[in-house]
């Protein structure tokens, strides 16, 4: 590919042929202000903020869909662009209201943060607000469309990166909204709550349910772990609040999904919190008695564990002190009376590395088997 | 993976088969897509029509099993067409001679003639790959630029492949045709397959297999076993073979195997017949499970351990693409949870204390799950270099052997490990089970987007419970009609093992003459269905994706279904 140098803000740029002047600016530390460009999609030029002015050009240029070209001499800044990005602002909130107070956006929203650098804090246009729709008919994304400024971020990335092609504009000028086919409902759609669409959305027209009066983007901490699901790896990002999750993303340039989840991902964290989480040991009762640790006999029912619920009065909890001595003594007696090819480990796809490790170190070492294995077939 | 997930963006053709990609391994599918949305074209093999042939310039569609025919056949194409890369043949790989001899007789028209697919598609299919054909656009590789323009072409392969009675041979089947086009050690290349859970490739890599030792060391190979066995302060390990997964389920039925300790795994659910392995299970003299939940594998433990999630704790997870990356504590276990490692950490030295066996102080006193890894890179030459500071931010792509050593995201670069590249010649190898009068439909098993494996956790997860709640099965028209089903109906299936009742979908998603049901509910185990007779001679993989069963009626109508899966 061919470098081309080209001059934005009178600073000097070595970029490859056909890159967009925005892409360049941002690699070079130059933010030229956008609502509607997003890196991994295909501009759409649909927000006008991203205008700029070119040496011996007669028209402002919009900087995400010009190609640079060499010995371009590009301005992203001054009192006319400046002029022009307030009108463009004061337009688009005249049909979205301020609600920055109570937003769930609030401190995270592009349309806040542009009006604010840019001083905009009420329109001076009449107004009036196009679509006022709020869906909430699934358990993942709210949709409120009176927040929505049609950047098509989300309409993009949906067929771009995920090809669901669930979303698209529907309507026409002033009264055109993005929605499903026919405004049927998300689950009955092509859909498939990836969240991508919310992770794109500049604004609070798109939020993940969870987070709704959850509390204020800066009152959360944000923690980065790898999906526990499948082997993809993708990196997410756990907006927690006082111990607790609130809400899951990801972020630019995470290492193998960029800013991009699955439901399973984005969304199907929430099983840590269950109530029947495991939270001490357990000691199955027949076992208990046979210990002496109760005077009740009890027999396992022959009824097949597939059928009916999981019974947790089957066991009695007992400390790690004592679960951890049974298990030593059972396995250690295993050994001893049947010898070491008598024990079998299951490790875990699941686990760590480090955990698997000393899994099947224990089995080789402590028990002298190679009887380990995990569902990796499976 | 050869390849890394993110190369898969910039290929000219891409060939999915045996993965559900959009469904199975979401993210990655979204790498297929950008693909093909800037021209690269997708070949898709699948018995079902799933979610990402909507993007698919060919859909070749056998019946689960039939494949074989197809991968044949493309070998065949591709010598007596000429889309061989030659230079690749003959610098890198050896037995050519012996494998272009033995797909000879596989001509399009007989794997046609087999298959009902128009060999007219094989050719297309061949030719596509063989030759990384677009469908437009020009390929970002200088080297494709140029004649014979021969672009990037990737292959794509998950549990259609491998949960096979013959899955070593299809594996080496694939792998012969990336030779052929010379498809491998290059960006956008390979033979990649997609590895079903968030550590399966960590778990293999470290050893948690019953024939090799961290870092795929044979337990058979004496000295290597003498090194680690020196690592870890003894003088030999055992050198005899361990039992697998589905060996061991069936010792315990024999009664060979007493006691089984299961760390986070669910074989009631996720292991081939299901109803053995809970007789196996009950036959224990002492089973220990370790879990988050109260899965179906611990309702049979006679001691239930409480492990921490992993998003309760450190560590490390190895991803399809042989990345290592670094796990953070978002929250804490609840109650008296505990890392897995801890738990282990705190049974060894008392089962060793009680077999007499005299260790150093401290043996089994890992302070952290870092200092864990320390010692993996010592035991585990493709770990060698890794350590926690150099897995913050983009983590390592193993083999990673010296400290100084950048990751290796392409394999295969200008040598392979074993130097040349062997053309495996792959015999014609049908499902050991057939369908017949009594049981005259195919079944095959896989995953929905919404769950995962067993359940254990999506179930519990309040909106995927919502969108997914019920399992359901896959019901060609023609099918359904021979039995009077209808849509949403309820319907038994059966197969020699066992039945099973859930609902119907029917859809021409899948062909006539086969049905699919995805193993996540405890109400309809498919794993019931499925058999664990015919194992692959060398993985010992049971075989999931193809058995014969016939279906039922129940009389019974049902409620549609909200969601007709993904697309
Ligand atoms: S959740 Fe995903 S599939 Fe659904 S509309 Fe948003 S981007 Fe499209
Ligand atoms: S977010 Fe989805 S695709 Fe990514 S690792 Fe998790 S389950 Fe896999
Ligand atoms: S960012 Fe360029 S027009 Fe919106």
């Amino acid at each position: 590919m061919s470098k081309i140098t080209l001059t934005i803000d009178g600073k000097s740029i070595q970029t490859e042929a056909g890159t967009s002047v925005m892409t360049a600016a941002l690699a070079n530390g130059i933010d030229i202000p956008h609502l509607c460009y997003h890196a991994d999609l295909l501009p759409s030029g649909g927000c006008r903020l991203c205008m700029v002015q070119v040496e011996k050009h007669s028209k402002l240029e919009a900087s995400c869909g010009l190609i640079c070209q060499d010995g371009m001499a590009v301005e992203t800044d001054n009192e006319t662009l400046t002029n022009l990005r307030r009108d463009i602002i004061d337009l688009f909130v005249s049909d979205h209201p301020l609600n920055c107070v109570v937003c769930d956006k609030n401190g995270a929203c592009d349309l806040q943060k542009y009006a604010y650098q840019y001083n905009i804090h009420e329109t001076h246009y009449d107004f009036e607000l196009s679509k006022t729709d709020y869906c909430a008919d699934n358990p993942f994304i709210v949709w409120d469309h009176q927040y929505c400024i049609q950047c098509a971020q989300c309409v993009r990335v949906c067929d771009e990166i995920v090809g669901a092609n669930a979303i698209d504009h529907a309507g026409r000028g002033f009264n055109s909204y993005v929605a499903t086919p026919f405004d049927i409902p998300m689950a009955e759609s092509d859909c498939v709550f990836c969240g991508s669409c919310v992770q794109v959305c500049p604004t609070a027209a798109l939020l993940p349910r969870q987070k709704i009066g959850q509390g204020r983007e800066w009152e959360m901490e944000r923690i980065r772990t790898i999906c526990g699901y499948c082997g993809v790896g993708c990196s997410v990002e756990y907006a927690c609040k006082d111990g607790q999750i609130i809400y899951a993303q990801s972020y630019d340039n995470a290492p193998v999904n960029g800013s991009y989840l699955c439901v399973k991902g984005r969304f199907g964290w929430d099983f840590v919190n269950k109530p029947d989480r495991l939270t001490q040991p357990l000691i199955r009762k027949d076992l208990a008695y046979q210990l002496g640790l109760t005077d009740e006999p009890w027999q396992l029912p022959d009824k097949s564990v597939l059928q009916g619920k999981a019974k947790f009065d089957h066991y009695l909890p007992v400390s790690w002190g004592q679960a951890t001595d049974i298990v030593a003594d059972k396995i250690a007696d295993t050994v001893q009376q049947y010898g070491p090819d008598a024990f079998g480990g299951l490790t875990s796809a699941r686990c760590t590395n480090e955990e698997n490790y000393i899994f099947q170190k224990f089995v080789r070492v402590a028990v002298g088997t190679n009887s380990v294995d995990h569902c990796a077939r499976l | 993976m050869t390849n890394s997930i993110h190369e898969i963006r910039d290929a000219d053709c891409i060939f999915i088969t045996g993965s559900n990609t959009t469904e199975a391994h979401p993210v990655l599918s979204y790498e297929v897509i950008r693909a093909v949305k800037k021209g690269a074209t997708l070949i898709v093999l699948d018995p079902r029509r799933i979610p990402i042939v909507k993007h698919a310039t060919l859909h070749l569609q056998p019946k689960p099993g039939a494949d074989i025919y197809l991968f044949l056949a493309m070998a065949h194409i591709i010598i007596r067409d000429g889309f061989l890369d030659e230079p690749f043949i003959s610098q890198r790989t050896e037995d050519f001679a012996l494998f272009e001899q033995s797909v000879k007789a596989m001509t399009p028209e007989r794997a046609a003639l087999e298959t009902g697919i128009p060999a007219k598609q094989i050719e297309q299919a061949a030719r596509l790959y063989a030759m990384g054909q677009r469908s437009f656009g020009s390929s970002i590789y200088e080297d494709s630029q140029t004649a014979p323009y021969r672009g990037h072409s990737t292959i794509l392969y998950a549990m259609g492949i491998t949960q096979r009675s013959n899955g070593t041979d299809l594996v080496h089947m694939l792998a012969n045709l990336a030779m052929l086009g010379g498809h491998l050690g290059k960006p956008s290349t390979g033979v990649n397959p997609l590895r079903g859970q968030s550590n399966v490739q960590g778990a293999c890599d470290l050893g948690g297999l019953p024939n090799v030792l961290p870092g795929y060391q044979p337990v058979t190979d004496a000295a290597k076993r003498k090194t680690v066995a020196e690592k870890w302060g003894l003088t030999d390990l055992p050198a005899q073979l361990g039992l697998t997964v589905v060996e061991l389920t069936q010792a315990a039925e024999t009664g060979q195997v007493k006691a089984l300790w299961v760390m986070g795994e669910n074989p009631m659910l996720s292991d081939p017949d299901v109803t053995h392995v809970e007789s196996a299970l009950r036959n224990l003299d002492f089973l220990v499970v370790q879990d988050i939940f109260l899965n179906e594998t611990a309702q049979l433990a006679h001691v239930v351990l409480p492990a921490a999630a992993s998003l309760e704790k450190d560590g490390s997870f190895t991803n399809t693409e042989r990345r290592i990356q670094l796990l953070q504590p978002v929250v804490k276990p609840p109650g008296e949870a505990l890392p897995d490692w801890q738990i282990i950490g705190a049974i060894a030295p008392k089962v060793e204390a009680r077999l007499g066996h005299d260790r150093p102080d401290g043996y089994w006193d890992y302070g952290s799950s870092a200092q864990i890894m320390t010692e993996i890179a010592e035991v585990t030459p493709i770990y060698g270099g890794v350590s926690y500071e150099r897995l913050v931010g983009q983590g390592l792509v193993w083999p990673c052997p010296t400290p100084d050593h950048l990751g290796t995201p392409i394999l295969h670069v200008g040598q392979f490990s074993r130097g040349l590249g062997r053309f495996y010649p792959v015999e014609l190898h049908l499902p050991a089970e057939q369908p017949d009068e009594e049981y005259p439909l195919i079944l095959t098993t896989g995953r929905v987007l919404y769950h995962y494996h067993t359940g254990t956790m999506t179930r519990r997860s309040d909106g995927l419970d919502w969108i997914a709640p019920r399992g359901y099965v896959e019901v060609n028209p023609v099918d359904a009609e021979q039995i009077g089903l209808q849509d949403a109906g309820q319907v038994w299936i059966v197969s020699r093992r066992g039945k099973v009742r859930t609902q119907a979908r029917v859809s021409d998603k899948v062909a006539a003459g086969v049905v699919f049901l995805s193993f996540h509910w405890k109400e309809a185990p498919a794993n019931r269905l499925t058999q664990d007779f015919a194992l692959d001679p060398i993985a010992k993989i049971p075989e999931y994706k193809a058995c014969a069963v016939r279906l039922e009626s129940t009389k019974r109508k049902g409620k549609k279904i909200k969601n007709s899966g993904a697309g």
